[in-house]
């Protein structure tokens, strides 16, 4: 196609061509058009099958309103063409077709379209009920339109910013510029959105006058330059507004170009105040056929032209509703259209100057008239005007029709941001008519329509905007106001919304095609309002979400119902207000995890590696899923375990006792001097959440541990529960300033003894004791005798710079007593033999203290300390009918339980938590929550394990713990 | 269906008293309304719904529906429930659109294996189809999923539950409506309740902006808002936390998802509607909210986690987000209870973010419940009470906090 070459406003490089891949050939086209654009210059005029009838759908705005021209590009289903660069080597493929856009098999549909009334599926497809399962195949298979492969796997590089601003302008046209340069003047840090890859909005493609001696695109690039200079205004071009919440927080991505490192960013602007400058789209004009490829809007003719260089069509008429609609007319007439006519929906209200341009280039001008109808088969080559109300007609034979009820102000950033619309009699706009705090407007979506009156319009919103961040523009202000008012105001837009009522094939909504037949008959059916109309038609429900019939559709509405409605509000607009790649907000994909001290020496020794929380921590060290080795080496040599991630706590103030008599279960107030203190915390339902221990360094000072998953919400806790008290202390969080080492076995003693000069004995150091050591004179280490894994062991608590150090001191000493790495399975094991319980897996959401067999720890003697939790400990101490946690052996014991098995007779009793084969008993043993009448030792249970069918397992309630009940071994 | 339409509910005057008034035009009230008409004969019932019938949870939810509950007193309604589906589209002769697809709940770590098998035991033994399965079969369900141990969270297993899947939410409204409607039931949208009188302990007249109505009994349905119902108009405090739940889609695929498939570790769950879209959700806000604002915070987490799940889905646009209000109780499971505190005072609330799956199954009990005055077997470990005596269900095995101290 012969492209206008030599336009001063062209935004491609005619010199450069690019090509891509459709349906087997390749089409040639140059840098700057998109794909939509490179292939209407290849003469292609159906883009794609709409999604019921399969219509056929051709170029319509160039914004992305809808899905008319969205195809599937190197495997991205549904890409918007129209608005999507081309480059070369694409491949691009029509979607929701059987054949080709042009010839598709499923075109037919349209002439079923009588059988599919609004939510025609509501009645249809159920009676017999059997004939739906096949139906659901069928819909699934028409429905949807694009194609993605699961296999599918999306190239590029995805950034994330996240930016501050004091002022951010959503859309670069003339006012959002002029706003930016205000704001910018006044020592502010200014941000520019602008969707498209260039500045200017919609003076950029316009060659009419700005003064006598400057075109509009002129005047757009002169302010384009000068903002792109002024270095505190960032300018992010190719950049859509997507998301506005609380406080201006104002989400976006931008595309990248070629010279970018990046494929898309997402973008967070943390901004003091917003300018939203977003302009106007068009309002689709309603008549019959309003989507036959060859109907379009009037920018997109005017831009096809001027920005692309490509002339729409040979002959065309115009049916507008704007005096946009006639200057277009006359440029493209000017550059070689053959412009049968012009309808205005108007009676009056023109620009003279434009009416008289008309007149001298003996165009037709038919005010009060409109598109009726629009002819043709694929694609248009024709129309039927008609006279508004009136029964005069005149048919023309066209290849396009530029057809344009008028315009359509861009409210969506301001309804997210909160504000409410109302409909304005004078714009015939939905307008804001109360504007959140530090939200400002301007320029055409204002109903603004001289070149002086918008960019005065984005001065004085930018100024209103700097004001906000602390400066006092009183004077700037009023000034900008006074110049503003002496300018022409809003122009009166039109109110037409039909002409013809019941159009069958009068959609509303391309992407649904949704008519307003199916409109009426959603009324009939008692769904009275835009919303509920949505919702049953779908009608703005699709990629176009409420582009083509966000005001339409109301509109209409309200013209059915009662015309003097004020109340009648848009369909509501939901982020992302274009759509957006979950690529692109999945940005660098960053994982946040936690890795211990000593992960390294973990991973080199073997460790299966496992996220458990935040926390990356080993499972085992060998292919043995039951860590067999390690678990005999702990109970006859000694293991080694990094226990790291346990949550480890300083609270220390005058009233860090009484914050812990709140919280723990346990009496705080008595603490013996080396000696630690293990307790549990409940919450308001007495349900355990927590258990660790607790040692006193000083008065009002504690040191505590908590479980790995309570690490994190220990803080808030105790903040939340003694919120009321005033109390003053310091809590401090230590779990990454600390490492924990689980030195365990017979052996542990030897080891130690052999890196500390400390007197470590029995004697001297008990169970249950703690002690600071020095390792090898140099490393202070926080050492307790705890004994989870029921052996003789030390958890050493070290600095985690030097956890590294003592844990290979340990290693290598250890050495000659047999020292093994051991794991998360090993302990748990190891643990489980000793019936001690880790909360979350012995316990469960509705689970008490007294449950678990743990109420010994409730110290009822301190009511003033309010502790939580210890109301319904009360409550709950003797009631029947409660889960208990108890010991089970199957009766074979070379059948062990999976865990998560339930318990039953005739009704389910209880659960296996956690389940094992024990090398150390030599039986297959277990805890579980039972129903408290079969919590009794001896009792005998039966197990339902997955997949069992009528069979059992059985196993017999014994005490705990498993392995040395007396517990001498951890003792030694 | 191709003549002149018939309006699908009729608006009526608000009368001055009616047997029953239902407060939410939402999935339970419109339930409850049908059941009263059709079991009871009790057609004198009118529903008050302050904007239009489904506009809360149940045209905000995602539509899943499944019976793979946890404990035993929550699996019998919800298999009811589930049942329900294709009787009712019958008997309201309305497409309810119950895809039967099936649900993959996938498992990340041992630990969440366990939680898994302890659902997969419960459901069998009440004879409901619910299967552990390997990575590799749960690849072959959802060949989108990455079972590869490269994402944060690998696949460990997951639960597949055949008889899920997913319904029109808003035919579900529509059909009930429709159904009560024809039997006599007033629907009265636009119409908000201001109050609740009480005389001697009893229910005796609903407050409403377009009138006073006199009833002996009225239904607390009202969702998101029926603890504030409850406080404000009667001074009874429920153990509810009102959170916001985010949910989005993305724009129309040819299938891509024949099965609803879900991920705790990941904080995610989508299925594909019949329309194609891809429609996700997961967790509520973490504080308490009554705001259905969505956060900048929510639609990235969540295309993180489904991109982690499914990495074609990378390109796949999102188109539209929403939120709603989730009722939570402590324990996960709904308060049902009637002529409790009060006499005439029935309350079928706390439903949380999974109102929809037994919506309308809930509705024919409680209906019973206030035709006869008698609370059904089934709906009896639902009571107020249980709170009050500290015995939580266990519907999730997690110790849940909603409020800022966690």
């Amino acid at each position: 196609m012969n492209r206008l070459r030599h336009l001063p406003t062209l935004r491609i490089r005619p010199e450069d061509e690019i090509s891509i891949h459709f349906r087997g050939k390749i089409y040639k086209g140059v840098a700057g058009d998109t794909i939509a654009t490179l292939l209407f210059a290849n003469g292609i005029r159906i883009f794609s099958r709409s999604l019921k009838y399969h219509r056929p759908r051709g170029l319509y705005s160039l914004e992305g309103e809808c899905s008319n021209t969205f195809m599937q590009v190197d495997g991205i289903p549904n890409v918007c063409t129209e608005k999507t660069l081309a480059r070369s080597g694409m491949i691009v493929k029509a979607q929701n077709v059987v054949g080709s856009p042009e010839y598709d098999l499923m075109g037919f549909m349209d002439k079923l379209s009588w059988t599919m009334p609004a939510g025609f599926y509501y009645w249809l497809f159920h009676k017999p009920a059997a004939i739906w399962p096949l139906a659901i195949k069928q819909i699934r298979k028409a429905a949807g339109i694009g194609n993605l492969s699961p296999s599918f796997e999306m190239k590029g590089r995805y950034d994330e910013n996240y930016l501050n601003a004091d002022v951010c302008i959503i859309g670069g046209g003339p006012a959002g510029m002029c706003a930016a340069l205000a704001a910018s003047e006044h020592d502010l840090r200014v941000i520019l959105l602008e969707s498209r890859p260039w500045l200017g909005g919609f003076f950029d493609y316009r060659s009419a006058d700005y003064t006598e001696d400057l075109a509009l695109y002129e005047r757009a690039r002169a302010l384009a330059n000068q903002v792109e200079q002024t270095s505190s205004v960032r300018v992010f071009k190719h950049t859509s507004m997507i998301g506005a919440y609380n406080n201006n927080l104002i989400t976006a991505f931008q595309q990248g170009t070629e010279n970018d490192n990046f494929t898309e960013r997402y973008i967070e602007i943390r901004a003091e105040s917003v300018v939203v400058a977003t302009g106007c789209i068009e309002r689709p004009l309603l008549f019959e056929n309003n989507e036959k490829p060859g109907v379009m809007q009037v920018a997109c003719a005017h831009r096809l032209a001027r920005t692309h260089g490509l002339m729409v069509g040979m002959a065309a008429v115009f049916s507008i509703g704007h005096d946009l609609g006639l200057e277009a007319a006359i440029d493209l007439h000017d550059l070689g259209l053959n412009v049968l006519c012009v309808a205005d929906v108007r009676e009056n209200g023109q620009e003279s100057k434009l009416i008289a341009k008309l007149q001298e280039r003996k165009i037709p001008i038919l005010k009060g008239w409109v598109a009726e109808k629009a002819h043709g088969g694929k694609c248009l080559n024709g129309v039927t005007l008609t006279k508004i109300a009136e029964t005069q007609k005149q048919k023309f034979n066209c290849d396009t029709l530029v057809a344009s009820a008028g315009l359509t102000p861009l409210t969506g950033p301001l309804a997210l941001a909160g504000a409410t619309l109302a409909y304005d009699d004078h714009t015939g706009f939905f307008l804001p008519d109360k504007l959140p705090n530090k939200i400002y407007t301007a320029g055409r979506m204002l109903g603004l329509s001289d070149a002086f009156a918008i960019e005065t319009s984005g001065e004085l919103a930018g100024l209103r905007a700097a004001a906000d961040c602390g400066t006092s523009l009183k004077h700037e202000i009023d000034a900008a106001e006074k110049e503003l008012h002496a300018l022409p105001g809003p122009v009166k837009g039109s109110q037409f919304v039909t002409a013809t009522r019941g159009g069958k094939k009068t959609f509303v909504c391309f992407d649904e095609d949704t008519t307003l037949k199916h409109i009426n008959q959603a009324l009939e059916l008692g769904f009275d309002g835009p919303e509920l109309i949505k919702r049953f038609t779908s009608g703005g429900t699709g990629p176009g979400q409420g582009g083509i019939p966000g005001h339409n559709l109301p509109l209409y509405v309200r013209q059915l119902q009662d015309a003097d409605n004020k109340t009648v509000k848009p369909t509501n607009v939901r982020p992302p207000l274009a759509s957006t790649f979950l690529a692109t907000y999945a940005g660098g994909g960053h994982v946040m995890s936690k890795h211990t001290p000593v992960h390294s020496s973990q991973v080199k020794a073997g460790g299966k590696m496992e996220r458990i929380g935040v926390w990356y921590r080993a499972r085992r060290f060998s292919e043995d899923k039951s860590a067999r080795e390690e678990i005999v080496n702990v109970r006859n040599n000694v293991g080694l375990l990094d226990a790291s991630s346990l949550g480890k706590f300083r609270i220390h103030g005058p009233d860090a006792l009484n914050a812990l008599q709140r919280v723990y279960v346990g009496d705080m107030s008595k603490m013996a001097p080396g000696k630690v203190k293990y307790t549990a915390m409940c919450n308001e339902d007495g349900c355990i959440i927590d258990d660790g221990v607790v040692i006193q360094d000083g008065k009002n000072d504690y040191y505590f541990t908590t479980s790995t998953n309570r690490a994190g919400k220990t803080v808030e806790w105790i903040r939340y529960h003694t919120r009321y008290d005033g109390w003053d202390f310091h809590l401090i969080n230590l779990t990454d300033a600390f490492g924990v080492i689980n030195l365990a076995g017979p052996n542990a003693r030897k080891v130690l003894q052999k890196i500390t000069d400390a007197d470590i004995s029995n004697d001297v150091f008990p169970f249950t004791g703690c002690q600071e050591l020095m390792i090898e004179s140099t490393i202070p280490v926080r050492a307790m005798r705890l004994g989870f894994v029921g052996e003789l062991s030390y958890e050493l608590h070290v600095s985690s710079s030097f956890m590294q150090a003592v844990w290979d001191l340990l290693k290598e000493n250890g050495e000659e007593f047999g020292i093994m790495n051991f794991g998360l399975e090993a302990q748990n094991c190891l643990r489980m033999e000793k019936g001690h319980l880790i909360i979350g897996s012995e316990s469960e959401q509705r689970t008490t203290l007294h449950d678990v067999g743990l109420g010994h720890l409730w110290f009822q003697q301190k009511p003033e300390a309010k502790t939580v939790g210890a109301f319904a400990l009360k409550e709950t101490e003797t009631q029947k009918g409660r889960l208990k946690l108890v010991g089970i052996k199957m009766d074979d014991s070379s059948r062990t339980p999976k865990e998560g098995s339930i318990i039953v007779d005739e009704k389910i009793r209880g659960y296996v938590c956690t389940a094992r084969y024990s090398n150390s008993v030599a039986e297959s043993i277990g805890m579980a929550l039972v129903e408290d009448h079969l919590s009794i030792p001896g009792t005998h249970l039966k197990i339902f394990e997955d997949n069992l069918g009528d069979q059992r397992l059985s196993a017999t309630v014994v005490t705990m713990p498993f392995y040395d009940p007396e517990g001498k071994r951890m003792k030694i | 269906m191709f003549g002149k339409f018939k309006r699908l509910w009729a608006k009526q005057p608000l009368k001055k008293s009616y047997d029953a008034v239902i407060i939410g035009g939402g999935l339970h009230g419109l339930a409850t309304a049908f059941f009263l008409a059709r079991n009871y004969a009790m057609t004198d019932v009118a529903v008050i719904e302050k904007r239009y019938i489904g506009y809360g949870g149940a045209g905000r939810n995602t539509a899943i529906v499944r019976a793979n509950q946890r404990t035993q007193e929550n699996l019998p309604l919800y298999k009811e429930g589930l049942d329900f589906w294709p009787i009712l589209t019958k008997e309201l002769d309305f497409n309810l659109m119950f895809y039967n697809c099936g649900n993959l709940n996938l498992a990340h770590s041992e630990a969440a294996l366990k939680a898994l098998r302890l659902q997969v035991t419960s459901a069998q033994f009440h004879g409901i189809n619910s299967q552990l399965v390997d990575p590799k079969e749960c690849k072959a369900l959802i060949p989108a999923l990455d079972i590869s141990d490269r994402p944060t969270y690998p696949i460990f297993g997951g639960m597949y539950h055949p008889p899920g899947g997913i319904v029109r939410h808003d035919a579900v409204v529509w059909g009930l409506a429709k159904g009560a409607a024809k039997l006599g039931v007033h629907i009265h949208q636009q119409t908000e309740v201001t109050g609740i009188e009480v005389e001697n302990q009893k229910i005796v007249s609903v407050d409403t902006s377009n009138g006073k109505i006199s009833t002996p009994r009225v239904l607390n349905a009202a969702g998101g808002y029926s603890a504030a119902v409850s406080y404000h108009m009667l001074g009874i405090r429920l153990p509810i936390s009102v959170l916001t739940i985010q949910a989005m889609v993305t724009h129309p695929l040819k299938p891509l998802l024949n099965h609803v498939v879900s991920s705790g570790a990941y904080h995610v769950y989508a299925n594909q509607t019949l329309k194609g879209e891809i429609a996700t959700g997961s967790h509520m806000d973490p504080w308490p909210n009554y705001t259905t604002q969505t956060s900048a915070y929510y639609i990235k987490h969540q295309a993180e986690a489904l991109t982690k799940l499914m990495p074609c889905l990378k390109g796949v646009k999102f188109m539209r987000s929403w939120a709603g209000l989730a009722d939570m109780t402590p324990d996960m499971a709904p308060i049902m209870d009637g002529n409790y505190p009060l006499e005439g005072y029935y309350m079928d609330c706390g439903w949380g973010y999974f109102g929809f799956k037994s919506s309308a199954v809930t509705g024919k009990y409680m209906a019973q419940f206030m035709a006869t005055g008698e609370c059904p077997d089934i709906l009896k470990p639902f009571e107020l009470r249980r709170f009050e005596h500290h015995r939580l269900m266990g519907e999730t095995p997690a110790v849940v906090e909603y409020s800022p101290n966690n």
